[in-house]
């Protein structure tokens, strides 16, 4: 009966779908990249998924501005508004950690011991798993449609899973006879990919925060 | 028609200053835009006028009797209290200017409705009490209903949007029914208006300030009030909503401003913070005191001038 009064709330809410689609998509070009990296080296490929990733997450920037804009436009009621935008900055935190590993290892010409590929892989699908969940803690809020308690536990084990492997990888570098400047390139781009758990753990508290704010 | 200038006057004050106790929260964090809150106000203080305006402009008209002379003076008198207080910082109700005024006039006609007096000067003390113990109430009763319904956070920004609008109208409502009677019950006990006449243009004096002069005052509120959440917001202006509404069934203009006071101090007490500053509650025992003396006296001044007359030695 309402509805003609919240036009921008409708098309804030259909830009935080379109936001939640271009994460996944940053996500998917960020693993298809490393798996390219990890089989085939610095090849041609390798290069278009990095660019592909860096438009994906420039066309997530995008959507995360004229999110802004239309919350500045007065769409949402004022702590709503807050809630969001904050929301949303520390989600696009995720996808530049994609971009930066991805820059890290092009530009520094990174090479990645075999004996480290395994656990490096183990690093990465567990926190992955962690944006997936995030994702779908995120819909939760928007949608009400999951048990967001249950999915920020789930999270919190896999970051924990996280330290864990990247504590471990650490020790296999420096425990590897290699070049001590490779040592601490291959230690850096592990505590990165160490540290999209860490920001999907940190969101994914906030949402929780956010849910049960609502609550009166 | 030059003699109800004064009550157009004040049912313009009134309008001005009391938008922000129905829309204020709403307008001032711009989850409603002020147009949209002006023209609601407006419509919904002439109905409210309209349609149950009468009981408080009866108790008015009970109190004492009156010459057309006498109300002009009374009105006069309240109009430059609400203005002079405003002008002085001091805190101001036309609730309680009018019967201060209309105090005064009783003791020059030497007939008062003292009991009537006492149930006026009664409902002043339970308005802000009235506000505090619906807040409770409505808090606890509210909460439960919200907590159950199983919205996303889009669809409960809506639902809180809708309400506010909904419960500022009525908001609006009660305060042309029960307000009115400030602004011209004087000229119906001087037979001067009939009681329609009386709440249409009360009512529309109250509108008219609303429409022309509510924002600045908004402004300048909403800076000063304690920043509510949405939903405690909603159950402020619901609570001041009802007060105000019982007290005009009991045929008693009120305060909707002590109201409003009344209902933030109790969602303050349900959610354990403190809301209300001592000053606030010093201002409502000021304007209990202050205002109807001040209107009493400047009453009896511009009697006392209107009734200067030459009188030659013999």
């Amino acid at each position: 009966m309402f509805q003609f009064l919240f036009k921008k709330e409708q098309q804030v809410e259909q830009l935080i779908y379109q936001y939640l689609d271009n994460l996944k998509m940053a996500q998917d070009n960020f693993l298809t990249a490393m798996n390219v990296y990890f089989e085939k080296g610095f090849c041609e490929d390798f290069d278009f998924l990095i660019e592909q990733t860096h438009k994906v997450e420039s066309k997530a920037d995008d959507t995360r501005y004229e999110i802004e804009t239309m919350m500045y436009a007065k769409a949402l009621i004022p702590e709503s508004r807050g809630d969001v935008l904050g929301l949303l900055e520390a989600i696009d935190q995720i996808p530049g950690l994609f971009e930066l590993i991805l820059y890290m290892i092009q530009t520094q010409r990174l090479s990645t011991p075999d004996f480290l590929v395994l656990d490096i892989k183990e690093l990465i699908r567990v926190s992955l798993e962690c944006c997936d969940l995030l994702i779908k803690e995120v819909e939760a809020l928007f949608k009400k449609s999951g048990d967001i308690r249950s999915l920020v536990s789930n999270i919190d084990n896999n970051e924990s899973h996280c330290d864990h492997i990247e504590r471990r990888i650490i020790a296999r570098i420096f425990d590897a006879d290699l070049d001590p400047f490779q040592k601490l390139q291959l230690k850096e781009m592990v505590i990165q990919l160490g540290e999209i758990s860490d920001q999907a753990d940190r969101v994914s508290r906030r949402v929780h925060i956010i849910s049960t704010k609502r609550r009166v | 028609m030059s003699s109800l200038l004064s009550a157009i006057f004040l049912g313009w004050s009134l309008g001005a200053n009391n938008q922000a106790n129905v829309f204020g929260s709403a307008v001032s964090s711009r989850m409603v835009k002020f147009w949209t809150a002006a023209i609601l106000a407006s419509v919904f203080v002439l109905l409210g006028s309209l349609l149950e305006g009468e009981a408080c402009i009866e108790t008015y008209t009970g109190l004492t009797r009156m010459t057309l002379e006498l109300a002009v003076i009374s009105s006069l008198a309240s109009a430059g209290t609400v203005t002079l207080m405003t002008v002085l910082g001091l805190p101001v109700s036309t609730s309680q200017t009018v019967p201060g005024a209309i105090f005064a006039i009783g003791l020059l006609n030497r007939q008062l409705d003292l009991p009537g007096m006492g149930k006026v000067v009664a409902c002043w003390f339970g308005t802000p009490v009235g506000g505090v113990l619906i807040a409770v109430v409505l808090y606890y009763g509210l909460a439960a209903v919200y907590n159950r319904l199983k919205i996303n956070l889009f669809q409960s920004d809506k639902v809180l949007r809708v309400c506010l609008i909904i419960a500022g109208s009525y908001g609006a409502y009660t305060l042309g029914a029960n307000n009115v009677a400030n602004v011209t019950a004087v000229f119906v006990g001087a037979g001067v208006l009939t009681v329609f006449s009386a709440v249409l243009i009360g009512g529309m004096s109250i509108g008219f300030g609303i429409m022309t002069y509510s924002r600045p005052v908004i402004e300048t509120v909403g800076k000063k009030l304690v920043k509510l959440d949405a939903f405690s917001a909603l159950v402020v202006v619901l609570a001041e909503s009802i007060t105000v509404h019982i007290y005009t069934f009991i045929g008693v203009p009120v305060s909707t401003s002590q109201a409003v006071v009344g209902a933030v101090l109790g969602v303050g007490i349900v959610r354990g913070i403190n809301t209300i500053r001592r000053r606030t509650m010093v201002n409502i025992l000021l304007a209990w005191f202050l205002t109807p003396v001040m209107a009493c006296f400047l009453t009896l001044v511009i009697d006392f001038i209107a009734n200067l007359h030459y009188v030659p030695s013999r």
